[in-house]
């Protein structure tokens, strides 16, 4: 029996669905997270990843379907399933009044299995804050801190709701290596975003939702290399191609504008499109790559400048949902 | 600045709840002044026992009905019960026009009894009554004015109308600060997901409530030690009766006004929002459930509806042990009072309350 437990995943959602009056947020979501991975939800705002969440933490009931958690049924067993599942909730704040010690004593006493409050804020490397209030610390502090909260009572399974929403790239990445931390202690971690790097680099597996519906479980290198496409092309021309020109490049063809500015958030990209520069994604075979520069060289137009990239999620969700990822 | 101070009035006139009871608030309490005649004298309640049923006590009768501060009760009581309601407090006045005051021959007095607490109104009521004997007796022949009354003064402790408004700003104070307090703490943690953040903890739902209401209670009891011990000791007021009587009643009555002040919270939804709404609530009851004034002399049904409000029970109780020195289980009908406002405050916050 105690064998069977071990091997139940961490959490198990079977149809899941959700309806708000006429409104569904979820429409049938099955997935498994298994214990010890990372486990992330990706999608735009709407898709249904916090209504997923807070299935799982209880907060919602869901209108149907089934949810066990750490092999708990979740609607019969839900106070052993807190117990023992650690969340950081998406915009979530502390006791004003309170220092940070405090706070994490005042959670742990509702735990029968509590961590030590010095040890949790050393973990998050925040020990030199400990009788600091909450409203003192930086964007990345809060974030942190929110995460030592969620282990308070030295979980199974944490969730943890766009832990890196609104931080800049340092605290990011930060708190990437925290929550590396602690999966490497043994703890299964599920957590949203909608940032595709935090999901490629923080997560073994994904899934991809979009209005509320699963579009796809699997490795983020799996989800990759399933696309057609395997490699982004990006061309600069010394004059503007015609459509036919570019239609007659067989590829899949996505055109930037001159000028266009490209996604802001994305510090290491260009801030700025050179003129005549179109982005094609090409299937990873030697022959089209190939066809491509033939087609180039017969519209007699100059090649100033060539990149060839491999595909990234951000592709994979494009092909998945035909759109852009929304913020 | 100017943009700071554009955005911060955009921003609160969007919060239209706060922008409505914040107008609420200033109406209300133009309305419940306007009620009031705090100009006047103030009433006596006044039995009087007529043993002649003569013409010229008739006629008392008649001209004490003119006076309008005199407000002569109907009830048909007798004299010795009517003397203890003097002495308990529950009459102002007891007027007995003797067997004899129709007749010239006999010199009889007109007893006029009455408490040594409102000594004020002791004096402008002896007056009153004082002359329309005379007038009334000087018909008849001469009088010497000094032969006509015969006040019976019953000594009770040493009450002023600083001791009843003590007893009333203890009972205030507790009713703002619970009903306020909590409607604004708890519309804080629901706007800052704090209600959330515990929902997704182990912690029973009933203990969160029993952990705020506990350390409210205990608050209202170092406030309530706090505004006893400055009103005798600088301001000498009295307590005359059991200070754990006292404290008992302002346990139960934070209890209600701290249910009241949850069911608000729900309702509210900025701090701001409940804030305004807390006033708005504890605002008529602090001058209908009795605290500064008597809400006898009320117009329409306004008396009637101020015997219903929370408020007044617990002023009453805390006056009965604090001033009377009444044991506790003596103002039973008003702790049933308290006692039913707990249990109706109590299921409509679990009827209203949400925490997301």
């Amino acid at each position: 029996m105690i064998f069977c437990a071990i091997m139940e995943p961490a959490v198990q959602v079977e149809n899941l669905v959700k309806r708000f009056g006429t409104f569904t947020a979820l429409d049938g979501v099955t997935f498994a997270v298994e214990r010890g991975e990372v486990f992330g939800i990706l999608g735009p705002n709407g898709a249904g990843k916090t209504t997923t969440l807070e299935i799982i933490e209880s907060l919602q009931k869901p209108t149907e379907g089934r949810v066990s958690v750490l092999g708990l049924d979740l609607q019969s067993k839900a106070a052993e399933v807190k117990a023992r599942i650690g969340v950081q909730l998406q915009a979530s704040a502390y006791y004003d009044y309170l220092n940070l010690t405090e706070i994490l004593a005042l959670l742990g006493s509702f735990y029968p299995n509590k961590a030590a409050p010095a040890t949790l804020l050393e973990q998050v490397g925040l020990s030199d804050k400990a009788v600091n209030r909450v409203a003192e610390l930086s964007g990345g502090q809060k974030q942190r801190f929110a995460v030592a909260a969620s282990l308070v009572n030295n979980p199974e399974l944490v969730v943890l709701d766009e832990p890196t929403t609104g931080l800049d790239p340092q605290a990011r990445r930060n708190l990437w290596s925290l929550i590396k931390e602690v999966n490497q202690r043994g703890v299964t971690v599920v957590l949203t975003t909608h940032a595709m790097d935090e999901a490629e680099l923080l997560c073994s597996r994904l899934a991809i939702m979009d209005q509320g519906k699963l579009l796809a479980v699997d490795t983020p290198r799996n989800l990759i290399n399933k696309l057609e496409a395997s490699y982004a092309v990006k061309l600069t021309m010394d004059r503007p191609m015609t459509m036919a020109q570019l239609e007659a490049l067989n590829g899949r063809v996505e055109v930037l504008q001159s000028g266009e500015q490209n996604d802001p958030a994305a510090e290491d990209q260009e801030s700025n499109i050179a003129e005549n520069t179109y982005l094609l994604r090409l299937a990873n075979s030697p022959s089209a790559l190939k066809s491509m520069l033939d087609e180039i060289a017969k519209t007699g137009l100059g090649l100033e400048n060539l990149q060839i990239t491999p595909v990234t999620l951000e592709d994979v969700f494009l092909e998945l949902t035909g759109t852009e990822l929304r913020d | 600045m100017v943009a700071l101070t554009l955005a911060n009035i955009k921003m609160m006139a969007r919060n239209r709840q706060a922008i409505f009871w914040a107008l609420f608030f200033p109406l209300m309490l133009v309305v419940v002044f306007g009620l009031f005649e705090v100009n006047g004298v103030g009433s006596a309640d006044v039995v009087v026992i007529d043993q002649s049923e003569g013409s010229n006590s008739e006629l008392l009768l008649e001209r004490f009905n003119e006076i309008e501060f005199l407000e002569l009760e109907s009830d048909e009581i007798g004299f010795s019960e009517a003397w203890d309601k003097v002495a308990d407090g529950d009459l102002g006045y007891l007027i007995v026009i003797p067997a004899s005051f129709d007749d010239p021959a006999i010199s009889s007095k007109v007893n006029l009894v009455y408490s040594t607490r409102n000594p004020d109104r002791n004096q402008l009521v002896d007056g009153a009554v004082r002359n329309l004997v005379s007038e009334i007796q000087s018909n008849s022949g001469p009088v010497v004015p000094s032969e006509l009354l015969m006040a019976d003064v019953i000594e009770v402790p040493e009450v002023d109308y600083f001791d009843n408004v003590l007893l009333g700003l203890l009972a205030l104070g507790i009713m703002m600060n619970s009903i306020i307090s909590i409607a604004v703490r708890i519309s804080t943690f629901r706007n800052q997901s704090i209600l959330k953040r515990l929902l997704v903890t182990p912690l029973p739902i009933w203990k969160f409530f029993a952990a705020e209401i506990t350390a409210h209670v205990l608050l209202a009891l170092v406030q309530a030690g706090i505004i006893l011990a400055l009103g005798v000791f600088v301001f000498g007021g009295h307590v005359h009766g059991n200070i754990l009587w006292v404290f008992a009643i302002t346990a139960l009555g934070s209890v209600v006004f701290l249910n009241i002040g949850f069911i608000l919270s729900a309702w509210a939804k900025s701090p701001a929002a409940a804030s305004g709404m807390g006033n708005a609530v504890a605002m008529p009851m602090m001058f209908l459930g009795g605290a500064f004034f008597s809400t006898a002399a009320l117009p329409w049904v306004l008396p009637e509806i101020a015997q219903a409000l929370p408020l007044t029970p617990m002023v009453a109780a805390l006056r009965e042990v604090a001033i009377d020195s009444e044991p506790i289980w003596e103002t039973w009908p008003y702790l049933a009072a308290m006692g039913a406002w707990v249990v109706v405050t109590a299921v409509g916050a679990i009827k209203v309350f949400k925490f997301g």
